[in-house]
């Protein structure tokens, strides 16, 4: 296959830009409540995208269950205006066509054009048919509850929406960049095969990967605009609600938030701080794993060992409640022993819960973590073992002088991420542990955001939080990176 | 990976001669003092991760009022397996097996594909700005919006009470986009260039030359996908407190757990008949089915886990020299 390059046709592909950047923007403004063509009505939900107008009913009359039984709304009102919001997606779909045709050929841009001239035309019908529905609504007789603002003066207006504005200007736009283009292109041989230059062709394959990389993990970061207003669940947000820096002072000053974070960040360097503390018993366990020299025996560690990496926390603190609970295997074992009646449930007892949640952490994962070692030390040249054997060198000064000199790169490695990650240990482990007496010292910073975030409602305070905690976090990472490129002239990321 | 046959005659030839040649070792005290203690050591912990699987197992196949007085501590007693038939029987816990097994049958599917599909776009330097895009994926592993912007950004896109929230984020894990890169790019390149040659477009390369050259390291990445996917339990926490019907099992499991009243509607809840309840509810007490249900979920792991030992090693090695 020959490599297909990038050829010109004249200053129409120039206009393209306008026809890519428009759609683009559609694209998104799609999936934005804010830019909502169709919130026409004070029923409708005001944290609904257009695009969820167009898929999902029930969202959509979410809010008018009670005015669609008074008859002060029609479900045909809603049923317009869904199709109306799906006929103005299929028109940005058509020309996302288009966009994605103009990187072809002349033969491919040819057609893609008319896609371009379907899809704005579709779009016009889309606006009109929630045009319709926008005068639906108006026509009701409950103008109180239909409508959406309220004036000054007692009076209720159904305002247009504004986003419309736009979409129709867009539309228009691509209307006529599109015409001008169909007019002014040269027409294509016919001869031509549909073809696309080679980039583009795999950039095309690539374009969906990279959309599910921005909508789950970069259009995120939008919401940290959440940290400067004052904001509730469910509300939108609106310029008068703009406070600034006010939650993050707001985390300090306030001694109740104040005690919490100081108590919440205690628990977490202090369980880290274990960890990282502990962070040698993997390689020891390695080392002494590969002196037993039975074979079979050592498979069968190393298999049961990693199971509990496999499980989930959920299962963990299924176990520890079969073991440990009130009628769990450790009373009545001891019941059966002693002849004494053995009662008390050991997940209750707070006592040492850093010290319990490291060695749950242990079990779970010593055994896992090992294996890298393992095969770091198989990977460890065996003439340096002979070699201190005849130089009469003990087991221990083995170990200490060959093993773990050829580890050490590993371990520091590791070593730095788990600096880098201080203060993300995860919330699973400390979620499913728990429980009424141990709660303040169990407490770590994901939990803390968890529970003030989404079950507490706090939202701004928790946003605060969370992007305090990433910014420290990619900091810590960067250090540590530069850390490991001082020291050892690698880089860890 | 298989040995040749040179290989194992080697090997053959090399075991025959330490029997043969090698002197008895002499243990000095020293030394069997360090190997008791060793193997002592790792016997124990050993047990201590399998003997908590076999303690619930042997309580949810013996008798139900043994098991109750809390007399089954090593032993199974009076074996049935009525629990678990009962568990067929219990609408929530089927519906909540069904929606863990879905999602991680499907999720890891489109995840392995879209990895695999990444992996190899990202190899082609014909790529359109393939730098940036690169740098546009690997990015995103550094840092995390945190969890109420995402959990409101999804509310956005209307994917909270939803099935999709499952797969959908799921799909683009950068990280495993970078192992089948850094995978593909040890595939010899005369591969691809001959198959070029003889007109084969980036496609059909990479269906029938890279799809099928990089299994080994597409079936590490789909094992850890599964299993991540049948473990996780946060998502349907935060994204599925209202919809008890797409609840995850291990979010059931959670419930349950939690669950201080009695656990017998549960079982119960799906028999048609009321006979049939009442005669549940006689057998089965909240400890049983608690035990019974964490079984059911700890099983479909425990069943893939001979297959996945073998990736172990690869997976955790790749890992660490990601680049």
């Amino acid at each position: 296959m020959k490599k297909i390059k990038r050829q010109s046709n004249g200053w129409t592909d120039r206009v393209y830009y306008i026809t890519r950047i428009g759609t683009l923007l559609a694209l998104v403004m799609m999936f934005f409540p804010a830019a909502n063509p169709a919130y026409v009505s004070g029923l409708i939900n005001k944290n609904l995208s257009l695009f969820t107008t167009a898929i999902s009913y029930d969202s959509l009359t979410s809010l008018a269950g009670r005015p669609l039984r008074m008859g002060w709304v029609q479900s045909g009102d809603f049923v317009v205006l869904m199709i109306g919001a799906a006929v103005l997606c299929l028109g940005i779909a058509l020309t996302a066509v288009c966009a994605c045709m103009s990187l072809g050929n002349l033969k491919m841009k040819h057609v893609g054009n008319w896609f371009g001239l379907a899809g704005t035309v579709t779009m016009f019908g889309g606006m009109a048919g929630i045009y319709l529905a926008y005068q639906r609504f108006c026509a009701t007789d409950r103008p109180d509850k239909v409508y959406t603002t309220k004036l000054e003066n007692g009076e209720y207006i159904n305002e247009f929406p504004v986003p419309m504005y736009l979409f129709l200007a867009l539309a228009a736009v691509l209307l006529i960049s599109t015409l001008v283009i169909i007019v002014c292109q040269p027409k294509p041989n016919k001869e031509d095969k549909y073809e696309i230059a080679t980039p583009y062709k795999l950039f095309l394959f690539f374009l969906p990967i990279a959309a599910f990389a921005f909508v789950f993990c970069y259009l995120p970061l939008y919401g940290w605009r959440y940290a400067f207003f004052d904001y509730n669940t469910g509300e939108t947000l609106s310029w008068d609600k703009f406070v600034g820096f006010k939650w993050f002072t707001y985390l300090f000053e306030n001694a109740k938030t104040r005690s919490d974070i100081i108590n919440v960040l205690k628990n977490t360097l202090i369980m880290s701080g274990l960890g990282i503390a502990t962070s040698w018993v993997p390689m020891a366990f390695a080392i002494f794993l590969t002196e037993i020299k039975c074979g079979w025996f050592r498979r069968f560690v190393q298999t049961f060992t990693t199971i509990p990496n496999f499980i989930s926390w959920v299962l963990v603190y299924a176990i520890a409640l079969a073991i440990f609970a009130t009628d769990g295997f450790l009373n009545n074992f001891l019941t059966s022993v002693t002849g004494e009646l053995h009662e008390v449930n050991h997940l209750l007892d707070a006592n040492g819960i850093w010290f319990k949640m490291l060695a749950w952490g242990m079990w779970k994962g010593v055994g896992w973590s090992a294996i890298i070692y393992v095969a770091g030390i198989s990977g460890i040249d065996q003439q340096l073992y002979e070699a201190a054997t005849v130089d009469g060198a003990g087991r221990f000064q083995k170990m200490w002088h060959i093993t773990v000199p050829g580890l050490i790169p590993t371990f520091c490695v590791l070593l730095l991420m788990s600096v880098a990650g201080i203060l993300s240990n995860g919330m699973d482990q400390y979620l499913v542990f728990e429980n009424a007496s141990n709660k303040d010292a169990i407490r770590v910073l994901d939990l803390y955001v968890y529970q003030i975030g989404i079950g507490g409602g706090l939202v701004p305070l928790s946003t605060v939080v969370g992007m305090v905690k990433t910014i420290v976090s990619v900091i810590l990472l960067f250090a540590a990176n530069g850390i490991s490129k001082l020291v050892r002239g690698e880089s860890i990321m | 990976m298989a040995k040749t046959k040179q290989e194992k005659l080697d090997l053959k030839a090399e075991k025959l001669y330490y029997k043969t040649h090698k002197k008895k070792q002499h243990y000095t005290v020293k030394d069997i003092v360090f190997f008791i203690l060793n193997y002592s050591f790792f016997g124990i912990f050993t047990l201590s991760c399998i003997f908590p699987f076999y303690y619930l197992f042997i309580n949810t196949i013996s008798s139900n009022s043994l098991v109750r007085a809390g007399s089954i501590t090593f032993i199974p007693k009076g074996i049935h397996l009525q629990n678990y038939i009962a568990m067929l029987g219990a609408e929530e816990v089927m519906t909540a097996f069904g929606v863990s097994i879905s999602r991680t049958i499907i999720g890891t599917a489109l995840m392995v594909a879209t990895s695999a599909l990444a992996g190899y776009l990202m190899t082609q330097q014909d790529l359109w700005h393939r730098k940036f895009w690169y740098r546009f994926l690997v990015i995103t592993m550094y840092f995390n919006a945190g969890l109420v912007p995402t959990y409101l950004n999804l509310l956005m896109l209307g994917l909270t009470e939803n099935y999709l929230v499952y797969i959908l984020p799921a799909i683009v894990q950068p990280y495993n986009i970078i192992l089948v890169k850094t995978y593909i790019e040890s595939i010899p390149s005369e591969l691809e260039e001959s198959a070029f040659i003889d007109g084969a477009g980036h496609m059909t390369i990479f269906r029938k030359i890279i799809w099928p050259l990089s299994k080994p390291i597409l079936a590490t990445i789909a094992i850890f996908g599964a299993v991540g996917h049948w473990n996780s339990f946060m998502d349907s926490i935060i994204y599925m407190s209202g919809t008890p019907e797409l609840q995850t099992l291990q979010h059931r499991l959670y419930i349950y757990l939690n669950q201080t009243s009695s656990l017998g509607a549960v079982v119960s809840g799906g028999v048609s008949g009321s006979q049939a309840a009442g005669m549940m509810e006689g057998v089965l007490d909240s400890k049983v089915i608690k035990y019974t249900i964490s079984m059911v979920t700890v099983i479909p792991i425990l069943m893939v886990y001979p297959f996945m030992q073998r990736y172990f090693e690869k997976g955790i090695m790749l890992g660490a020299v990601k680049g």
